[in-house]
């Protein structure tokens, strides 16, 4: 177990109490109040971070102290000072300023692509698993397919079909994680359409869609939703892998991974890639942190 | 699926099992393989239609920009890209069945030999992260669960998070940074061996084992140093979640029955831990570590990238920078594959590492 909280007493009591909610009405989703301190710690650790990371990242929008697009705000690759805290890069743009305004576009494209993978894949997953027979074995031999493909470089294929632009990088980066969203879903349906809870929903008069939607998969989402947030930190890292490469996002635009290639070329300059690559550690961090803390909420004893 | 078969499948199953189970696992084995080939027949044609349908046209790479429409054209056809998708796909199937990827667009040899001249680095800097991730993850998971909920635990927990969460492409270059900018203890990252040393006669491929059999004690150390750093960085991706997952596991062995009836029997704790405990946790541990050498040998296109490795992922790099189609298919199909087999013998091995599978 990760979490220890101030007192042990109470975190183990809150965990048996989540525990014996859970088992005494696994038909209602209430387990009574949440409390910051039973949470496990992860849990905390993710939230502190992903609210600073998403506070500063819209700061950064409205004030900066350079121009992040501007270049020549300082002579290039100047060492990090009191006027660059971050220093400069080699068209001598502020890093400093860069790093935060890029925030938002590394967290927008994540969320949303995220986002939509969720909704599509466990959607997708759900009707699979629920029809069974045809549309179950196509969907999961394309999974399969997709899963086959190293992803960094089925992302760069699609970028590169797709052509630039954020909003391709997004659909690139949804269709990338469809497949995970669809096999968890499926399987959860799966299993879950031989409950006796189904065979009620049905006998209660429910259309097939109606148990499907309104019965079986409000059931099976838990799995879903922790493995989410775990997903949501390796498709930050995509996301500034695809920008390191310098495919989809613009030149220019201030956006991490591409940030940390345009200090690749000169190592001395540090500090060019440092302080991206730490955005992209503690987003992808922050996330993880979000995901296992959930998953701890109910299985207390893992890492 | 009528309630009659659903009652007699289970004993059926039973009865053969009993009879040639060898039978049946070679059987369930078989019909993987054929899901396997779907897969690897899905890729590659998927391949084929991203590459060919839409992405950029490669002759404009191939002719200077000044070049008459005639040459152009030449160019075209002496790639089979002027006639039809339907013919060009057939002729891919085709010369694929015969072992045949065609010839690479950037280099212009064949791709299998691009590949095949490649694969020896990759899988000389995949081996050498595989072995020390896997080593020094499962003894981290280990000691974390034996100690668990430890100050220990926790540091290693930190360090486990934290490289689950790394970019490998910053590691790389960070690590890049620090030994050889700032201390300047390790080599540039200028490929397998430094300038004006050459490789080691041939005999594996792999430098670190050629030098060795072959006495060159000097090459050795060279190509050893080229090696650390991008070992070091592959090594963190496939360390982290080895350590993780054995770490869980070995916390649900050691706090079962069995370990606390070990225990009061009077077993040594190395045994409890690492025959016992250990043997019980290994079927997830297995399935990351197919991962990791999925992983690993796929060429780590990033990492290969940033330390100038002439393996197959910065191939795969190149050639879809330079709308190189063969290469790319090349590389994808060699991918597919290595996947398919990688989990081809994680099944077999599930079946030796719990005797409860061989059913």
């Amino acid at each position: 177990m990760t979490a220890t909280p101030l007192t042990k007493e109470t975190a183990d009591a809150n965990a048996t109490a989540i525990a014996d909610a859970a088992v005494a009405s696994p038909a209602s989703p209430r387990r009574g109040r949440v409390r910051w301190r039973g949470l496990p710690r992860s849990l905390q650790a993710g939230v502190v971070l992903s609210g600073v990371l998403v506070t500063v990242s819209v700061a950064a929008r409205i004030r900066t102290p350079h121009s992040p697009t501007r270049t020549g705000v300082g002579p290039p690759f100047e060492s990090p000072s009191s006027t660059f805290l971050f220093g400069t890069d080699q068209v001598g743009s502020d890093v400093f300023s860069r790093t935060f305004t890029a925030g938002l576009t590394d967290i927008g494209i994540t969320l949303i692509g995220v986002a939509v993978a969720f909704v599509v894949g466990t959607s997708l997953g759900a009707i699979a698993g629920f029809v069974g027979g045809i549309v179950d074995a196509i969907a999961m031999r394309v999974s399969e397919i997709l899963q086959s493909f190293p992803a960094l470089l089925l992302a760069m294929l699609m970028a590169s079909v797709l052509g630039g632009g954020l909003l391709n990088v997004v659909i690139v980066v949804a269709v990338l994680g469809i497949p995970g969203y669809l096999r968890l879903a499926r399987a959860e349906i799966m299993s879950k359409k031989e409950l006796e809870f189904s065979d009620a929903a049905r006998l209660m008069g429910n259309r097939p869609g109606g148990v499907l939607f309104r019965h079986l998969l409000p059931n099976s989402l838990a799995p879903v939703i922790s493995f989410t947030a775990i997903n949501a930190s390796w498709v930050a890292i995509l996301v500034s892998s695809l920008g390191f490469v310098g495919v989809g996002i613009e030149p220019g635009t201030p956006e991490w991974g591409s940030m940390v290639a345009s200090g690749r070329n000169q190592i001395n300059a540090w500090w060019v890639s440092f302080f991206p690559g730490i955005a992209i550690l503690l987003l992808a961090l922050a996330l993880f942190l979000l995901g296992d803390g959930v998953s701890d909420l109910k299985a207390r004893r893992k890492w | 699926m009528t309630s009659d078969a659903l009652v007699s499948l289970p004993v059926r199953g039973a009865g053969m099992a009993t009879r040639r189970g060898g039978g049946l696992r070679s059987r369930r084995i078989l019909g993987k393989l054929a899901g396997a080939v779907i897969v690897v027949w899905g890729v590659v044609t998927l391949t084929f239609l991203m590459s060919r349908v839409v992405a950029p046209d490669p002759t404009t790479l191939l002719v200077p920009p000044q070049a008459t429409q005639a040459h152009r054209a030449a160019v075209r056809h002496e790639l089979g890209l002027d006639s039809s998708l339907v013919v060009q796909y057939g002729h891919f199937l085709r010369n694929l069945a015969h072992g045949d990827l065609g010839e690479s667009f950037s280099t212009g040899l064949p791709v299998t030999k691009d590949l095949s001249q490649r694969l020896p680095a990759t899988i000389e800097l995949g081996l050498l992260a595989l072995v020390v991730g896997t080593l020094v993850g499962v003894l981290v998971g280990v000691f974390a669960a034996i100690h668990a909920d430890s100050v220990i635990d926790h540091g290693l927990r930190a360090v486990v998070v934290t490289g689950l969460a790394m970019p490998q492409f910053w590691l790389g270059l960070s690590l890049l940074s620090v030994f050889f900018v700032q201390l300047g203890v390790l080599p540039a990252p200028i490929g397998r061996l430094p300038v004006g040393v050459d490789p080691p006669p041939t005999i594996t491929h792999l430098y670190l084992v050629d030098a060795l059999l072959t006495g060159q004690w000097s090459v050795f150390v060279d190509s050893l140093r080229q090696l650390i750093l991008p070992a070091a960085t592959i090594g963190a991706g496939v360390f982290s979640p080895i350590a993780r997952v054995t770490r869980t596991a070995m916390v649900e062995a050691l706090s079962s029955d069995y370990v606390r009836t070990a225990r009061s029997l009077g077993f040594s704790p190395a045994r409890v831990h690492f025959i016992f405990a250990l043997r019980n946790a290994l079927l997830p541990i297995i399935t990351m570590t197919a991962n990791a050498v999925a992983f690993a040998l796929s060429g780590a296109v990033l990492v290969e990238g940033v330390f100038g490795w002439p393996g197959i992922g910065q191939y795969a790099l190149t050639a879809i920078q330079q709308s190189d189609f063969p290469g790319l298919q090349g590389f994808v199909l060699y991918v597919a594959v290595l996947y398919v087999l990688i989990y081809v013998v994680v099944d077999i091995l599930y079946t030796f590492a719990d005797p409860r599978l061989r059913r």
